[in-house]
């Protein structure tokens, strides 16, 4: 499966705008859950859209500062992830 | 849609009601007056089974039984077991100390302690819990400072389960505090180590045969083998753990409520005034089908719940539920209970008066009500 970045990344910044931090978008580089845009509980649910609309599981100990601390770097995470379990690999 | 159980799963639910009303059941009035933890019925538990139930066989020695099944067992135990303590305490060992070892800790972690937790041996406890980190609970003070080979860690929890007596706990410490929530770990605190001290029991309302206190960490040393997960996972264990505490902790108590109702439908069928069994007149018959709704809307919640989470689905709302409205239930149902046996049930004697005490702590462990119905609404999509 080949998903672009910047498609997954839109997708994460519509969710969070939506469903998190009403209305408000976050740029792509900012820091969810220290700067509270995000709560642990919608951390959880936003991983649990990402499994649901890519039909792929995040194990538990993947959900670190490095792969979750940003939009974007969830992006590339789920991108890293996707492109990997299409061909095998893991994503970490 | 399936609602039977299996022949499995029944002899089972036989095993365990035929093992609590012979061996866990006796003394249970005394215990509670003394706020004495039964640790001999504990043991007995080991031997028998139960708190390896959902653990793998490596570890338990017999085969693990799925979560609903365990469930099942679980629920059993409260309607055979007379201690809503004991109970409670074996299921928080159960849920919230062996499954985060097993599902995030290291081989090493799972060798060394699941199988003395799981024969009775070793009692555990979750630690997360501080004065001023209660609903808030990522707002910890508790810091776990590296050195060599390992990590120092100073703090106070409280409000611990299970504290006074156990030999480990799972301690939830701020490794990286630049880093917010992505710096909060998890380690395995062995309660002799030096540094660790096990505050006395405190006395509290219910749940008297479960003892709860602080433990106290100064400078405590923990090596890094005993780190549960990598640094900065305590917000995915929490979060995890948390999910699993709200949908299981308090299964016993749905035995427990089954129980009671029986004794409130015996007592009202042969209780007699103004010349018939006071079950005959509807302000006692009424309550009496609130109870059965309560326990039946309950029983449907915990298992679709646990269900939803053995099939690897999202069980959050479900969870949050589960948790809100089995403890709220059994609140009611308990005051039914005395209110149908009137001055007998308000007496220590008929043991009545003992579940209304041991649910009240429902609506604030585990997460309090008002929190999950936060957490629901949010689920619901209302913010």
């Amino acid at each position: 499966m080949r998903i672009e970045k910047q498609s997954i990344e839109q997708l994460i910044l519509d969710f969070i705008s939506s469903e998190l931090a009403d209305g408000t978008t976050p740029a792509p580089q900012d820091d969810l859950l220290t700067s509270g845009l995000v709560d642990s509980m919608g951390m959880m649910w936003l991983i649990q859209h990402l499994e649901d609309e890519f039909d792929t599981a995040v194990p538990p100990l993947d959900v670190t500062i490095e792969n979750f601390g940003t939009v974007g770097a969830i992006a590339a995470y789920m991108s890293r992830r996707l492109t990997n379990s299409a061909s095998g690999v893991s994503s970490q | 849609m399936e609602f039977g159980w299996s022949t499995d799963q029944k002899e089972l639910r036989a095993a365990v009601i035929e093992f609590a009303q012979n061996e866990l059941s006796a003394g249970s009035r005394d215990d509670d007056s003394t706020g004495s933890f039964p640790r001999d019925k504990w043991e007995k538990c080991g031997a028998f089974g139960i708190q390896g139930l959902h653990m793998p066989e490596q570890y338990s020695g017999s085969p693990a039984r799925d979560l609903v099944t365990s469930l099942y067992a679980m629920d059993a135990l409260g309607y055979a077991c007379a201690d809503n303590g004991l109970t409670f305490a074996l299921n928080a060992q159960m849920w919230t100390v062996q499954l985060p070892i097993l599902l995030f800790g290291s081989e090493y972690q799972k060798e060394r302690f699941l199988p003395a937790m799981c024969r009775g041996e070793f009692i555990g406890a979750h630690a997360v819990t501080e004065e001023h980190a209660g609903s808030d609970v990522y707002s910890m003070h508790t810091r776990a400072v590296r050195c060599d080979g390992g990590y120092r860690l100073t703090g106070r929890k409280c409000y611990v389960t299970c504290a006074p007596i156990a030999n480990l706990a799972l301690v939830f410490a701020i490794t990286d505090p630049e880093k917010g929530k992505w710096g909060l770990s998890v380690f395995i605190v062995e309660t002799n180590s030096d540094g660790c001290e096990r505050g006395p029991v405190v006395e509290k309302m219910g749940l008297r045969t479960a003892p709860f206190g602080d433990l106290i960490l100064t400078d405590c040393f923990v090596p890094e083998s005993n780190r549960l997960g990598p640094e900065g996972a305590g917000l995915t264990v929490s979060s995890n753990a948390l999910e699993y505490e709200r949908c299981c902790i308090l299964v016993s108590q749905l035995g427990a409520m089954e129980r009671q109702l029986e004794q409130s439908i015996e007592y009202a069928k042969t209780r007699e005034q103004f010349g018939r069994p006071i079950g005959k007149f509807q302000a006692v018959s009424h309550r009496l089908v609130d109870m059965k709704l309560r326990l039946e809307t309950s029983r449907l919640l915990l298992y679709q719940a646990a269900w939803r989470k053995q099939q690897g689905e999202n069980a959050s709302l479900d969870s949050a539920l589960v948790k809100l409205h089995l403890s709220e239930s059994f609140v009611a149902s308990g005051l039914d209970s005395i209110r149908t046996m009137g001055g007998l049930g308000y007496t220590s004697v008929a043991e009545i008066e003992r579940s209304l005490r041991d649910a009240i702590g429902g609506v604030l462990y585990a997460g309090t009500n008002d929190i999950q119905r936060n957490n629901a609404a949010r689920a619901m999509g209302i913010r």
